[in-house]
C-alpha cells in the first residue's frame, strides 16, 4: 500500500507540468463575448452591487463554493481602483464595482481571477 | 536509515518538483484549520504565496500513538477543473519534521518525521466528493497509511453570503488497525470565512473540526 501511495503519488506530479496547467487558462481574447450581455444586469447585480458605466461583470468558471469565492473579495480588496465586489453563484457572474474615475483594464480583471484560481469565461463592461 | 533517506529523498524531490506550481489559497491568504477525531487532534497555519501552493506548520497530537508530530508542510494545486457548474482539484501534500514521543515506548524518544499524499475532489453547488491518502514515517516510532472519502449534499443552496450547510458521510480506512473503517456522519456549515464540521463516528468518537481564512 506504501508503494502504492508513493507511484501514485509520481504519477500524479507527472500531470503537474505547468504546460499541462496551461490548457485550463482561456484565451479571453478569442472568446465570444456577445451572449454575456444577456446577463448584465444595470441596477442592483444580486441585490448587492450597485453596478454604474464602466463597471466589469465578469463571468466566471469554477465558482461554485461560498468558502473559496471569498478568495476573490479578498484579491480585489486589495486594489486601490476596485470600491467593491459582488459575487452571484447562481449566475456566476462577478460583478466589480470601482471606484470613481478608475477601473481595471480586462487583462488585469483576467489576471486577477486567474491568480486567484478560477478561469474567465467573458467580461463585459456596463455602459 | 535507509527508510529515512528514502523519505528525506520523496519529500525533497516533491518540495522541488512542485515548486514551480500555482499556489493553493488566494494569494496572500492564510488559513487556519483545527480538526480532531477519534485518532487525533491538529492544528495546521499555513500560508499561500500565491494560488497553487501553500505553506505551513503542521502539529498532530496522535491519543493513541502517543507522540506528537510536528512538520513543515508544503501544499500544492497540481490541477485543477474548473467547469461552469462544478470545480475539481488535485492536490498534493506533504510534511517534513519530526515526531517526539509522549508516553508508553516511546516517552522522551524523537526521530524524523515525513508524510505525503494525495488529495482530490469535486463538487457543485449540490453534490460534493473527495478522496484522500496519506503515508506517513515516523522513524523508529512508528510508520503508516490511511485513507478517507466523503460524499455529501447540500440540502439547499445557499447564495453568496448565506449560512451554507452540508450532510456529509466520511469513511477513514486504517489498515493497521482490528476495526480498520470509521465511518462519520458530519454536518458542515460554513459563512463568510468561518466553516465548522461536527460529527459521531460508528465508533461514537466525535469529529470536530474548524477552519478559518483571513
Amino acid at each position: 500500500m506504501k508503494k502504492f501511495t508513493l507511484l501514485s503519488t509520481i504519477a500524479v506530479l507527472s500531470f503537474a507540468n505547468p504546460a499541462f496547467a496551461e490548457m485550463d487558462k482561456m484565451d479571453h481574447a478569442t472568446m465570444d463575448h456577445s451572449t454575456h450581455a444577456e446577463m448584465v444586469m444595470d441596477g442592483k447585480a444580486d441585490g448587492a452591487v450597485i453596478a454604474k458605466p464602466g463597471d466589469a461583470h465578469v463571468s466566471v468558471n469554477g465558482l461554485v463554493c461560498d468558502f473559496c469565492a471569498r478568495a476573490l473579495e479578498k484579491t480585489f480588496g486589495k486594489r486601490s481602483e476596485v470600491k467593491g465586489i459582488d459575487v452571484n453563484l447562481e449566475t456566476k457572474i462577478v460583478t466589480v464595482n470601482f471606484n470613481d474615475g478608475q477601473t481595471l483594464d480586462n487583462d488585469t480583471l483576467t489576471q486577477i481571477i486567474t491568480d486567484s484560481g478560477y478561469n474567465v469565461e467573458g467580461i463585459h463592461r456596463v455602459e | 536509515m535507509i527508510r529515512i533517506f528514502t523519505t528525506l529523498i520523496v519529500a525533497g524531490f516533491m518540495i522541488t518538483a512542485t515548486a514551480e506550481a500555482r499556489p493553493v489559497s488566494y494569494p496572500d491568504g492564510w488559513t487556519g484549520m483545527f480538526q480532531n477525531n477519534g485518532d487525533r487532534n491538529s492544528a495546521h497555519i499555513h500560508y499561500s504565496p500565491t494560488a497553487k501552493t501553500s505553506i505551513g506548520y503542521k502539529y498532530e497530537h496522535w491519543r493513541d500513538k502517543e507522540y506528537d508530530l510536528h512538520a513543515v508542510q508544503m501544499n500544492n494545486l497540481l490541477k485543477r477543473w474548473n467547469k461552469p457548474n462544478s470545480q475539481a482539484n488535485i492536490y498534493l501534500k506533504s510534511g517534513l519534521g519530526v515526531v517526539d514521543g509522549k508516553g508508553g515506548d516511546f516517552l522522551d524518544e524523537s526521530d524524523v518525521a515525513g508524510f505525503t499524499g494525495i488529495a482530490t475532489d469535486w463538487e457543485d453547488r449540490r453534490y460534493f466528493v473527495s478522496y484522500e491518502n496519506r503515508y506517513t514515517y515516523a522513524g523508529d516510532l512508528d510508520d503508516f497509511y490511511q485513507q478517507s472519502a466523503r460524499v455529501g449534499i447540500a440540502p439547499y443552496v445557499g447564495d453568496y453570503g448565506d449560512l451554507h450547510t452540508w450532510l456529509m458521510v466520511e469513511v477513514e480506512h486504517n489498515p493497521e488497525v482490528d476495526d480498520n473503517f470509521t465511518v462519520t456522519p458530519l454536518v458542515r456549515l460554513f459563512k463568510d470565512t468561518h466553516l465548522v464540521e461536527a460529527g459521531m463516528s460508528n465508533h461514537g468518537e466525535v469529529l470536530f473540526n474548524y477552519i478559518y481564512r483571513y
